[in-house]
């Protein structure tokens, strides 16, 4: 995608780290920087620790080598909720919905961390807790708007198809205002339509509120198309970094590609 | 008909306290999917301690000289509950993130045994009689104008578990902590990834459940005192759950009443027939009869399996 | 209401109109829309200065008397405003179908030589942007929704709100400019030009003048006794002549504020929302919210059918009587007032109907199963004949005077008369003015003293109420001279909820025969509940057990024909389920959702073939498109089945 925007200094610099799971390495020695404004892709076959690696950058896995920089605070081990709070915000490969709860209510989650009244005001929801309430729902109907889920916005999202939970999960996120996106496979399990409906969406963020995202994917086509630069993993190890030409023409990933292929059918 | 309309006046009473124990049961499986064995025991402990505070020949009063105030007692109870529920967060829970639920329902039973050893050694084990000032006897006005027999204290319980039912209900439903408990309850995993704090959640169900507890206890034993007995109640909700369902407020209400009302008059009107006591197997049956009609009980959500 | 308005003349156009309702009622609402969740509205007062900042906007960057103003979007207030502003300068709006393609609307544009276009959003900029090398007259366009826009540094794509911005400082250096044009216009000037989607050939442009809409709109609004205090909901494409009359002219003419929903898809919610007082709806609406209610109570708890069932029964049989003020035995009454209370007011209160006092219907015959179960809940559903041509209002159905099967006698002002093929002639303050640049289309259709042929064939039954039968040109001869009404057969098919779409041919054959599209939805429920799995539509559609399904409704039909002495030797001898459904992107349908008969006698030729051959079985292949414009085809083998045909019950009674 030729459209303009100020890339800016680095956001997200990951520097040596290594990841391993009762003695068996997932990530070993990964190093990449993300800069501001970008749309940064993970790829690699099944297995490649892409997951892990977003699992690091959000605090849920702890790395056992190296470090991670996020605008400026350089962290070795973060908890989840300490990342969201400094703005990063992510959706999941099986999509982690909170069920029972309104398509409203799970985007007004994503505002968790703006929220600062105390808990005696709001269950009074008097005062000062019903203005924040009410600044909160103005962005959370903003994030509706932009994904057209209008008609959804009261539905219990245990109930509604696999595409239009992708996309409130996607909204619960932005909720958040992000400065950092991380998509989990967004696209998987999707058709056609589905798919290009959520480029665009995953564009228009991009564009629109100038978020830097992060993105893992399996299936390489989607991703070339709309990333600025992509690293390659495989087996742990990082195989390539560069721009989407660079890497598709490498031939260490045509190899790595053409050795795990029968993985695109069991996916 | 005027003795069937106390029984069932009685019986519904003592559904208020049933359902009073199994409020904070459901309060902690909606938000944290565990099954709270030690919910009973809490009950006990709460008004074990609250005893201590107010009463003259406890701890309290021998390091210091001086009783509590009843409302100051209520209080230090209350700090007394969160301390526990914070130690519960911060020595069992934590070490058991993403465990298996039987796992955490084991840990609950560990902790209802140790609580109540604790309880033992600390406070001893006689009964202790609880008053912090809530009338007593029958209703004269009830007893001389309809010639019924109904305790006042049993009208304060229940307007209490109602008002504690609506604090609950707002608490949920509106306010961000509520939310976040739903979210907590749904999937960890996300409501980690939005910025909510599993631990302080933890500490904040935990320490509710504990006023639940204390509110409870504090009922039963201005009615028969505090005694380890109260600690059996919490066997006692769990066919008030069968019935109501596990993640339902106003279930565990509902199920509480039919509970006490039906075992009542079970006791009353057909005891004399298989000899008595029904009402101590009464309640097991009826949730046994429900298990097979409606397993996700009167108001629990119904599993839904996605394909 | 009428008596604070002025009947002489002097407030003729829509301007005017304007101008007036905010002097005289400034404060109270005009229009509404649902944004990001909260329903914003504006007060004829705001929407006055919001008209004129938008008619100064446009004068200034160069829009001139005479010219036309496409408009092209969702029902937005400021796509309604737009329609306005054109009109204060002495402009044509020209709404267009926002759901059509490129293609087709590089044709109106072309034709309405449109010099200025105000869109919705970037899809319909997109659209426009095209073609624009292909619409010489194009030179400006102005998108309502910044959404996308950033990177678009075409000179002449601009945002409405900066064009109102220059027309708000235009306005503050010269007020009182707007009223003074808003002056300049007359009742006998267009006030708007649209296209009619045709079932053949191409659109036409129907211009309009302010008599022709503002008396129109003033005589409906005496008929139904309107006033500012009604509700109505818009949200019906605004190229469509209805949207035009419901929520525009009569929204001026009597002052009440018109509600626009949040998307498309959020409809039936904002509906229960606004709770509108007025409503139309095409019978497709009615018939897809029966479907809804029956598919939901079929999943209802068996005390809630039960009840549902037994005080349904209760209201279809006494529920009409009712609304008509006829005479209802006590105990009925009573039955009725429980039925309110524990099932329709629920059942309404879920559709957001409540609120109706009256809602009409028109475009196609409803079915009498859906009109019936909407009357007997109390809502007052009537039917309209209407055309674009007739500024809609041609026949109307007076409040307790309702039948199923007529569309009542004539409207205010309006004369009929029947030609001698049948076909329905009127004349009325209503009647256009011309086709755009089309003055033979103009003089087949509308005599010199007035009169304007419909092209539908109709007679009066023994009230006075007209009776549709079909398009004129449509109605033929079976072989053997029985009279052949395709429509008429299709519709009773239509009436069935598992059948969607339905083609019937015969003239000039030996007997009549029909097309059938099931009901995804309908049938597929049903399919689910009997175990039936099936993989999509054409799976479903070739299976034995829908045939059988299928093959009652046909067989129900011919009953009803063979009661009838002109219609018994047009019973359905044979039929077949196509493979696909009909389909407004494959050009089988309009973008009205009406067969184009043409196309599909020419593309499924060899199907029509099978139907008047012996053959039970017939392979195809057919193109599809799909959603994002791709192509693929579907092969399979249709199965041809025969129907029962009843003997002519006249011919039986008369042995």
């Amino acid at each position: 995608m030729a459209h303009e925007r100020n890339i800016g200094d680095t956001i997200l610099s990951v520097d040596q780290i290594s990841l391993s799971f009762g003695g068996v390495k997932a990530l070993s020695n990964i190093s990449f920087a993300v800069k501001e404004h970008e749309v940064f892709a993970i790829i690699g076959p099944n297995g490649a620790g892409k997951s892990s690696m977003l699992n690091c950058i959000n605090g849920f896995y702890h790395p056992q080598e190296g470090t991670i920089t996020f605008k400026g605070n350089t962290r070795r081990q973060v908890r989840p909720s300490e990342a969201a709070r400094q703005g990063i915000a992510r959706t999941f490969q099986n999509i982690a919905l909170f069920n029972g709860m309104s398509t409203l209510d799970n985007i007004m989650t994503g505002r968790n961390t703006k929220m600062n009244k105390g808990i005696f005001w709001q269950a009074l929801r008097f005062g000062p807790a019903e203005k924040e309430e009410m600044e909160h729902r103005a962005v959370v109907e903003r994030v509706i708007d932009f994904l057209e889920i209008e008609a959804i916005r009261k539905t219990a999202v245990g109930t509604l198809p696999y595409g239009l939970q992708k996309r409130v999960e996607l909204g619960r996120a932005l909720a958040a205002e992000p400065d950092l996106l991380l998509l989990d496979e967004p696209m998987a399990g999707m058709n056609l339509e589905e798919k290009q409906d959520m480029c665009r969406f995953i564009l228009d963020v991009n564009d629109e509120f100038g978020t830097t995202i992060v993105l893992i994917e399996h299936d390489m086509g989607v991703v070339m198309d709309i990333s600025d630069r992509v690293v390659v993993l495989d087996y742990g190890k990082k195989l390539a970094e560069g721009t989407p030409d660079e890497v598709r023409t490498n031939q260490d990933v045509i190899d790595a590609y053409l050795g795990v292929s029968h993985d695109d059918e069991e996916a | 008909m005027l003795f069937l309309l106390e029984t069932v006046i009685s019986g519904l009473m003592a559904g208020v306290m049933y359902a009073l124990v199994a409020l904070g049961f459901v309060l902690i499986f909606k938000a944290s999917g565990i099954f709270n064995f030690a919910q009973g025991v809490f009950a006990l402990f709460a008004g074990l301690a609250l005893y201590d505070f107010i009463a003259t020949d406890g701890w309290f009063y021998e390091l210091f000289g001086f009783a509590l105030p009843v409302w100051l007692g209520i209080i230090a109870t209350m700090g007394v509950m969160i301390i526990v529920a914070w130690l519960v967060e911060f020595l069992v829970l934590r070490h058991l993130v993403n465990q298996e639920p039987i796992i955490l329902f084991m840990s609950t039973i560990g902790l209802a045994y140790f609580l109540e050893g604790l309880g033992d050694i600390l406070f001893g084990s006689d009964v202790k009689p609880l008053d912090i000032g809530l009338p007593q006897g029958a209703s004269d006005y009830l007893l001389d104008n309809f010639n019924l027999y109904v305790e006042k204290l049993e009208v304060v319980a229940a307007v209490v578990a109602a008002v504690l039912v609506v604090v609950l209900a707002i608490f949920f439903q509106k306010t961000r902590i509520g939310r976040a408990l739903r979210a907590v309850a749904d999937d960890h995993q996300a409501a980690l990834s939005v910025g909510i704090s599993l631990r302080t959640i933890w500490v904040i169900v935990w320490s509710v459940s504990g006023f639940v507890a204390l509110v409870a206890g504090v009922m039963w034993g201005s009615k028969s005192g505090i005694q380890f007995s109260l600690s059996l109640i919490a066997l006692k909700a769990l066919p008030v759950l069968i019935l109501g369902g596990f993640t339902s407020v106003p279930g565990a209400i509902i199920g509480g009443l039919i509970i006490g009302v039906g075992e009542k008059v079970a006791e009353v009107f057909a005891g004399p027939y298989v000899g008595g006591a029904i009402e101590n197997w009464f309640a097991y049956v009826l949730a046994l009869g429900f298990l097979l009609i409606r397993p996700q009980g009167l108001f629990g959500e119904k599993i839904i399996e996605r394909v | 209401m009428g008596e604070a308005k002025p009947a002489d003349g002097t407030v003729d156009t829509f301007p005017k109109l304007l101008i007036d309702n905010a002097r005289r009622i400034g404060a109270r609402p005009a229009i509404r829309e649902k944004d990001l969740g909260i329903w914003q509205a504006w007060t004829w007062q705001q929407v006055k200065d919001e008209v004129a900042a938008m008619a100064a906007g446009l004068k200034m960057y160069g829009f001139e008397r005479g010219d036309s103003l496409a408009i092209v979007g969702d029902n937005r207030p400021q796509l309604y405003w737009a329609m306005t502003a054109a009109q204060a300068l002495g402009g044509k709006p020209v709404p267009m179908y926002q759901d059509a393609v490129a293609e087709e609307m590089q044709y109106v544009l072309e034709h309405a030589e449109a010099s200025f276009a105000i869109v919705e959003d970037q899809e319909q900029t997109d659209k426009l942007l095209e073609v624009m090398d292909r619409c010489p007259k194009l030179k400006e366009i102005v998108y309502k929704d910044p959404r996308g826009m950033r990177h678009y540094d075409q000179p002449f794509v601009r945002s409405l709100d900066s064009l109102m911005e220059a027309g708000r400082k235009f306005l503050a250096e010269n007020p009182g400019w707007f009223e003074a044009e808003a002056a300049k216009g007359k009742g006998e000037d267009i006030a708007i030009m649209l296209y009619t989607s045709g079932t053949t050939g191409r659109p036409k442009g129907v211009m309009l003048s302010f008599d022709n809409v503002v008396i129109t709109a003033r005589n409906g609004v005496a008929w139904d006794k309107l006033d500012e205090n009604d509700e109505v909901m818009a949200y019906l494409p605004m190229a469509w002549v209805g949207d035009n009359i419901f929520s525009y002219g009569q929204s001026y003419v009597a002052g009440f504020c018109v509600s626009c929903p949040e998307s498309s898809d959020t409809v039936m919610l904002d509906l229960k929302e606004i709770g509108p007082t007025y409503f139309f709806a095409p019978p497709r609406v009615f018939e897809n919210i029966l479907t809804q209610v029956s598919i939901r109570m079929e999943d209802a708890s068996k005390l809630n059918q039960w009840l549902y069932k037994k005080f349904m029964d209760v209201a279809l049989r006494v529920g009409p009587q009712l609304l008509d003020g006829k005479p209802v035995s006590f105990m009925d009454r009573l039955m009725y007032g429980l039925g309110e209370l524990l099932v329709y007011g629920p059942l309404k209160n879920e559709l957001g109907f409540t609120r109706f006092r009256l809602a009409y219907t028109a475009g196609e015959a409803i079915g009498p199963d859906i009109f019936d179960f909407f009357r007997s809940l109390g809502v007052n559903i009537k039917q309209l004949y209407g055309s674009t041509e007739a500024s809609v209002f041609i026949c109307m159905q007076k409040n307790g005077d309702i039948k199923p099967d007529t569309v009542g006698p004539p409207a205010t002002d309006v004369e009929l008369k029947i030609a001698d093929n049948g076909e329905v002639l009127f004349r009325s303050p209503g009647v256009f003015v011309a086709y755009y640049k089309n003055d033979e289309a103009t003089k087949s259709t509308k005599t010199d003293d007035g009169w304007v042929m419909t092209g539908d064939a109709g007679f009066f039954d023994a009230d006075g109420h007209l009776k549709i039968i079909d398009r004129a040109k449509d109605v033929g001869k079976l072989n053997g001279g029985t009279m052949f009404a395709p429509k008429y057969l299709e519709n009773k098919l239509k009436f069935f909820p598992y059948i969607t779409e339905a083609v019937a041919f015969g003239h000039e054959r030996d007997y009549a025969a029909a097309f059938i599209n099931i009901d995804l939805e309908a049938v597929g429920n049903w399919a689910e509940r009997r175990g039936l799995a099936y993989s999509g539509y054409t799976d479903l559609s070739m299976r034995d057990e829908v045939y059988d399904l299928v093959a009652e409704c046909v067989d129900k039909v011919n009953k009803d024909l063979s009661e009838d002495a002109a219609l018994s030797g047009s019973q359905i001898k044979r039929f077949l389920i196509l493979h696909k459904l009909l389909d407004a992107d494959d050009g089988e349908l309009t973008r009205t959702r009406k067969v184009r008969r043409s196309t599909v006698a020419e593309r499924y030729g060899e199907l029509i073939n099978a139907l008047y051959s012996g053959v039970d079985v017939c392979p195809v292949e057919a193109t599809v498109t799909f959603e994002d414009g791709r192509t693929g085809t579907i092969k399979a083998d249709v199965k041809i089945r025969e129907a029962k045909i009843f003997p002519s019950q006249q011919a039986q009674a008369a042995e």
